[in-house]
């Protein structure tokens, strides 16, 4: 029976994850940028939705709704007008681009919201369903179905319309996909707004589920990078199937090593799936 | 042209030495602080602890050493939580900026880190958040806390619980991997064996772990009757929004150190309630004394109406620091280093946070530290008997 339960709290901690990765995945797969601003757009959204809970009483769920639209339109404005001007240079520039950005932001938010912790608490709250005797919390239930809705919708997207043929068009080969008359510069600046809307979609999630800080952006990035390197860059089911495996590995990890080992784990999962299968679970190989 | 460059000299010396008189009537005392980074809430408690014992002071006139007065002036350097970084923080602190006395980083692990630093240069040094026993166990002479060993803690919770809660057996210890909650987490289970309750689970989580759902899966497994979980504000609100998750319920839930902040209030709702834990000073406790503030209710009173909200014990603490070097320094009548040191040790005074007394080792030994609950939202003292505002109730549920 425990391990059920442990397998259960591994599966849902792994949707948790797959919203953190999902987003980051295609912006470094596609953009082949390194986003270090990821985790604090994750934790903008979640203070969007406290505040708009605290003050005007949105549930989280709605403000989900808000965050895609704003974080969409805040990702494309950012790469249109700074990061595409870097975006032909050596990978190390865009990161400290992106580096460079993060730390104004997070400090932006430490004035405006001050360092205190602080948790969004529903009430009533959303509570838990129960399997026999294998108990799963609601909100993480939700983050998981987050995770996978926005990813099968990524995933149609990107095989369905024309700007996500373009999308994958440009991830192969940008010189061919400009050359096929595809607008190359647009095309890096809706798949940046893409990921960005999906580290703000996950926000008012994580909020209910996590206390945050304006300094909690990190922890995340660092849950994101193992994600992608399991799942394989680029690849939006992958970040899905990296988020689980992760999360199961963590599960069971604490569980027979002790908790304080899960992140120990978790980076050696790293290094040997750098080691042995570099481009990642789902990724293809010889792709980057 | 030549005039010109003369008046300048001359007037950059005369900055000099106005700035150098000026110095000299001004005690400076340097508070490394992690003002950036995880620890950021922690050190603004303490500035805002310092702030206030630096302004009652000056606002007396300053402090008294001999037959003249000295205004007081805090120096902060920000060490951005990482520890090595407030050592150095600390070495500058005295050599460059010349400060006179200092105040420790923040939390067992740092403070014992740059002990070794203001011993070498001998400087009165003062933790105001240091409660472990190995911050103290170096044979140092200049390093003086604020909080009592953690058993000062541990015991008197164990007491109450074996006397009102005679069906609790069976202990869950869970701690994060850091100095003083391991610590605190290792005399928990001391406490516990020494009354023959059972431990039947005790484990660590790592800094920075953002899921305990395996841990408490484990936990909910053994049914514990009392649950001990160490950490800070972010673990403590996780922990408790987790153990809701997986519907664990126990007669006994006791957190250490968050529930003292409203911040772990606020972020866990009524998950709060009858959670219990200790703290080395509560609002609620009523000294009168020597220092600048003269009791505990005046001392009260002046913090909320800078902040506009109750002290909590690490704000408390802060504050003790200052009005405790103060004590020292008016008695030395010198703000020479040894003698200040000197009359630290040899210090027995009440202030608002408590008797002042330290023992060989340089640790406080003369506090009394509350016991509370949170109740409806608010902690609620039930030990010491003298200031005693409710009962223990048992039963944390979800």
């Amino acid at each position: 029976m425990l391990y059920l339960q442990i397998l259960a709290n591994g599966l849902v901690l792994g949707g948790l994850y797959a919203c953190i990765a999902s987003g980051f995945s295609l912006v470094w797969g596609v953009l082949n940028v390194i986003n270090i601003l990821h985790g604090s757009f994750i934790v903008l959204g979640g203070y969007l939705a406290y505040f708009a809970y605290v003050n005007a009483g949105i549930h989280p769920f709605l403000s989900i709704l808000i965050a895609i639209p704003a974080f969409f339109a805040i990702g494309y404005a950012l790469q249109r007008l700074m990061i595409n001007r870097i975006i032909a240079a050596p990978v190390l520039l865009t990161l400290t681009l992106t580096f460079g950005l993060d730390l104004m932001l997070s400090n932006g938010m430490i004035l405006a919201f001050t360092a205190d912790f602080r948790k969004l608490v529903l009430e009533p709250p959303l509570g838990t369903l129960a399997f026999g005797a294998v108990v799963l919390p609601i909100d993480r239930l939700a983050a998981m179905l987050l995770a996978l809705a926005l990813t099968g919708m990524l995933y149609l997207i990107l095989s369905r319309s024309r700007i996500g043929r373009a999308i994958v068009a440009v991830r192969m080969d940008r010189e061919a996909a400009a050359l096929m008359g595809v607008d190359v510069k647009r095309i890096y600046a809706a798949t940046f707004g893409l990921g960005a809307m999906m580290a703000g979609a996950s926000g008012p999630l994580l909020v209910m589920i996590f206390p945050i800080s304006p300094l909690g952006g990190p922890a995340y990035l660092g849950k994101a990078f193992v994600i992608c390197v399991l799942g394989g860059l680029g690849s939006v089911p992958g970040a899905m199937i990296g988020g689980l495996v992760l999360g199961v590995v963590e599960s069971f990890g604490s569980l027979w090593f002790g908790p304080e080992h899960a992140i120990t784990l978790s980076f050696s999962l790293l290094i040997l799936m750098l080691l042995f299968r570099p481009h990642g679970l789902l990724g293809r190989k010889g792709y980057e | 042209m030549r005039n010109k460059r003369l008046l300048g000299a001359a007037l950059l010396a005369g900055v000099i030495a106005a700035g150098a008189a000026a110095a000299q009537d001004v005690i400076r005392v340097g508070a490394p602080l992690p003002i950036t980074g995880p620890l950021s809430p922690e050190a603004k408690k303490q500035q805002r602890g310092y702030d206030l014992w630096a302004e009652a002071a000056n606002r007396s006139g300053g402090i008294k050493v001999g037959s003249k007065r000295m205004k007081v002036e805090i120096v902060y350097v920000d060490y951005q939580s990482n520890t090595p970084r407030a050592v150095q923080a600390a070495e500058k602190l005295i050599t460059q900026d010349k400060v006179n006395f200092l105040f420790s980083p923040f939390g067992s692990g740092a403070a014992k880190a740059a002990s070794s630093v203001s011993e070498k240069y001998q400087v009165p040094t003062i933790a105001a958040t240091a409660s472990s026993a190995q911050v103290y166990d170096q044979g140092y002479k200049y390093l003086f806390g604020t909080f009592t060993p953690n058993d000062t803690l541990t015991e008197p919770l164990s007491d109450i619980v074996v006397r009102e809660a005679a069906g609790v057996k069976r202990v869950a210890i869970l701690a994060r991997n850091a100095l003083f909650p391991l610590a605190i987490a290792q005399e928990m289970e001391k406490s516990a064996k020494k009354r023959g309750l059972n431990v039947v689970y005790f484990e660590k989580y790592s800094i920075g772990t953002l899921d305990h759902a395996s841990a408490l899966s484990q936990i909910k497994s053994q049914s514990p009757h009392w649950i001990f979980a160490t950490g800070y504000t972010n673990d403590l609100i996780l922990l408790r929004k987790q153990m809701a998750d997986q519907r664990i319920d126990a007669p006994v839930v006791t957190m250490i150190a968050a529930p003292a902040y409203q911040e772990w209030i606020d972020g866990t709702g009524k998950l709060s309630q009858n959670v219990t834990s200790a703290a080395w000073w509560h609002p609620a406790v009523r000294y009168k004394g020597k220092d600048v503030f003269g009791s505990t209710e005046a001392y009260v009173k002046a913090f909320q109406a800078k902040y506009g909200a109750l002290p909590d014990y690490a704000e408390g603490s802060a504050s003790a620091a200052g009005a405790i070097l103060q004590l020292a320094i008016e008695k030395a009548g010198s703000i020479e280093r040894t003698k200040v040191r000197d009359a630290l040790a040899a210090m027995n005074e009440m202030t608002f946070w408590g008797r002042v007394q330290f023992g060989a080792n340089g640790q406080i030994t003369s506090l009394e530290p509350p016991v509370f609950q949170i109740q409806k939202g608010k902690p609620t003292v039930i030990h010491p008997k003298s200031i005693r505002q409710g009962e223990l109730q048992l039963g944390v549920s979800n």
